[in-house]
């Protein structure tokens, strides 16, 4: 049974994430700067959540080109932020797959940092396993 | 004559770093290089010498950085950036390429991870180091384990048949490392890190390893006789002996758990980077048997009006280009694909080194009987070629692993 029992869970969990990561008053400001599209593809369940260039965060399906694509499960996604499983570590095993340049990837490892603080809470409140 | 570029979207950045890097390679690596070739091992790597005064002006350029993200202070270059810097640096002296290319090993590291205490302890103080006395070399050979360390994969990498030889040991929350790494280790006499692979479960045979990022200036460390060879020897290497050395907890940033898919996320950079180098080192060679050619006048006319002579020259051409689009192509590909494809790294490493001897090998037999003298300077890229084809993993085993990472993706 997959952490996150539907496509719509998924997106309002993650959804609120990556809204608290896109209004920090550091992140937000650096992300718009780095001028990037970055796309999670989530399978099982199903679904593509979208940060765009104005660090506006699209839940579904959007006409747009990524820079930066992630590929992952919906359980490696509520891992990664729970932080049990690093980027690096994920990336090298192929849990995590990423189209994109590295050093782009590199470069917005950083700018994660307060979704790692927020998620527990977040899934906390939505009543997923922490 | 600069080669004709095919890519026709290279960016005003690709262009201005492909002459700057040329230039600085020409003008000051090369010659430098060819200095440090006549001199010991034990002369090359003394305080002061052409070798480290390169060093430190490459480092005033911040070319140590390439691999690191503008975030911290590095070059922070694209892929094809980054292919374009290497190969024209190895134009001027793969030697310098690969020591500044290993000098960033633990800083890289760091970078992934993304750790605060580890940017703060390895990548800020490499970045704003500006004389090379901050640098780093990637320790995993062994005197009993070269081509088994690079076998991942394999059934064998797996077997507790055999493992690493540097052990590190858990006592009281910081590990103790005993063992020894091999004379090939490159800026091993002199780096002042190591990104030191390790082993750690010795039940798991290579995959039981581990990656330590090692302060080498502490008691319990010391280093061989700088190693003397037969090709690079603008770059120095040699043996680190571990004698109950420590590292911290924190330094330990790979286990086991990870150990085989880093190694062979490393191999996938180390060797789509070798790709790059020796089409550079071929690229150089061609160009001086070019010009040679058109000097010497061999049966009344320039060894250029020959028409053997220009057939030999166009497949030297024909090498060089394809090893050029390969290695490129490997690189932008593996560096925008995470986990890489690594048997397409394995390919342009194999395929380019393979060609820049080939090529290398044509250019001293163009120069005729001057070419085999120390007064030409393709007898060393010729030496410099040869260890290419053994260096990050001989080719032969390297493409054993990749056959079957072949049959691993139809599987
Ligand atoms: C210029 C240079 C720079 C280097 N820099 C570094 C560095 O920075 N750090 C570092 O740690 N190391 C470095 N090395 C070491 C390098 O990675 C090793 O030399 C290489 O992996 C081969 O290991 P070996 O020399 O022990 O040869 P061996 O492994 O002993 O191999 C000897 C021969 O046997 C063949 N062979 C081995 N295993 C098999 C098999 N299973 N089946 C068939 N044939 C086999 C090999 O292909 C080779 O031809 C460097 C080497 C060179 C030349």
């Amino acid at each position: 049974m997959p952490v996150f029992e539907s496509t719509e869970k998924m997106y309002d969990v993650l959804g609120t994430l990556f809204n608290v990561l896109a209004s920090d008053p550091v992140v937000g400001p650096k992300y718009r700067e780095s001028n990037i599209v970055i796309k999670f593809t989530i399978t099982d369940p199903d679904g593509f959540i979208w940060l765009d260039r104005d660090a506006k965060v699209i839940c579904g399906p959007a006409d747009l080109k990524p820079t930066i694509e992630m590929t992952l499960s919906g359980d490696t996604c509520h891992q990664f932020w729970l932080q049990s499983i690093s980027m690096p570590v994920a990336l090298a095993k192929g849990r995590i797959k990423a189209k994109g340049p590295l050093p782009k990837v590199i470069k917005l490892l950083p700018l994660l940092k307060p979704a790692y603080a927020a998620y527990p809470g977040i899934a906390k409140k939505h009543g997923l396993p922490v | 004559m600069p080669y004709t570029e095919l890519n026709l979207d290279l960016t005003e950045e690709h262009r201005l770093i492909k002459r700057e890097v040329h230039d600085f390679a020409v003008e000051v690596l090369r010659p430098a290089s060819l200095e440090l070739d006549k001199m010991s091992p034990e002369d090359v790597t003394r305080k002061g010498s052409p070798y480290w005064q390169c060093m430190a002006q490459a480092y005033r350029n911040n070319y140590h950085t390439v691999l690191i993200s503008d975030e911290y202070g590095g070059l922070g270059l694209d892929p094809l950036g980054v292919h374009i810097f290497w190969e024209e640096l190895s134009y001027g002296s793969v030697g310098f390429a690969v020591s500044l290319g290993c000098s960033c090993f633990s800083s890289f590291y760091a970078t992934l991870l993304c750790d605060d205490y580890l940017i703060e302890k390895f990548v800020l103080p490499f970045v704003n180091c500006k004389d090379a006395s901050v640098m780093s070399c990637w320790g995993i050979t062994e005197p009993a384990h070269g081509s088994d360390n690079l076998m991942t994969g394999t059934p064998f990498f797996r077997d507790p048949c055999a493992c690493q030889e540097v052990r590190a040991v858990k006592k009281r929350g910081k590990w103790v490392l005993n063992g020894q790494k091999s004379a090939w280790v490159s800026n091993g006499p002199i780096a002042s890190d190591a990104a030191l692979f390790v082993n750690l479960d010795p039940g798991m045979g290579f995959a039981g390893g581990g990656i330590a990022l090692v302060d080498l200036n502490q008691k319990g460390i010391s280093r061989g006789k700088p190693l003397n060879k037969m090709g690079q020897r603008e770059l120095p290497q040699g043996e680190i002996f571990f004698d109950d050395a420590v590292c911290p907890d924190e330094h330990m940033i790979i286990d086991p758990e990870s150990y085989e898919a880093i190694t062979e996320l490393t191999l996938g950079h180390a060797n789509a980077t070798m790709g790059a180098y020796f089409t550079g080192v071929a690229q150089a060679a061609y160009d001086m048997a070019m010009e040679y050619s058109r000097d010497r006048v061999q049966g009344g006319k320039p060894l250029c009006q020959h028409q053997m002579v220009q057939s030999r020259l166009f497949d030297m051409f024909i090498a060089i280009e394809t090893a050029r689009a390969f290695s490129r192509s490997a690189m932008v590909f593996n560096m925008n694909t995470t986990p890489p494809l690594v048997q397409y790294s394995i390919a342009s490493k194999v395929y380019c080194t393979e060609a820049a001897f080939k090529v290398t090998s044509e250019a001293v037999q163009l120069f005729g009987g001057h070419g085999l003298t120390k007064d030409a300077p393709v007898e060393k890229l010729f030496r410099d070629a040869r260890a290419g084809m053994i260096e990050d993993g001989s080719n032969d085993s390297l493409s054993l692993a990749a056959g079957e990472m072949l049959l691993r993706e139809v599987q």
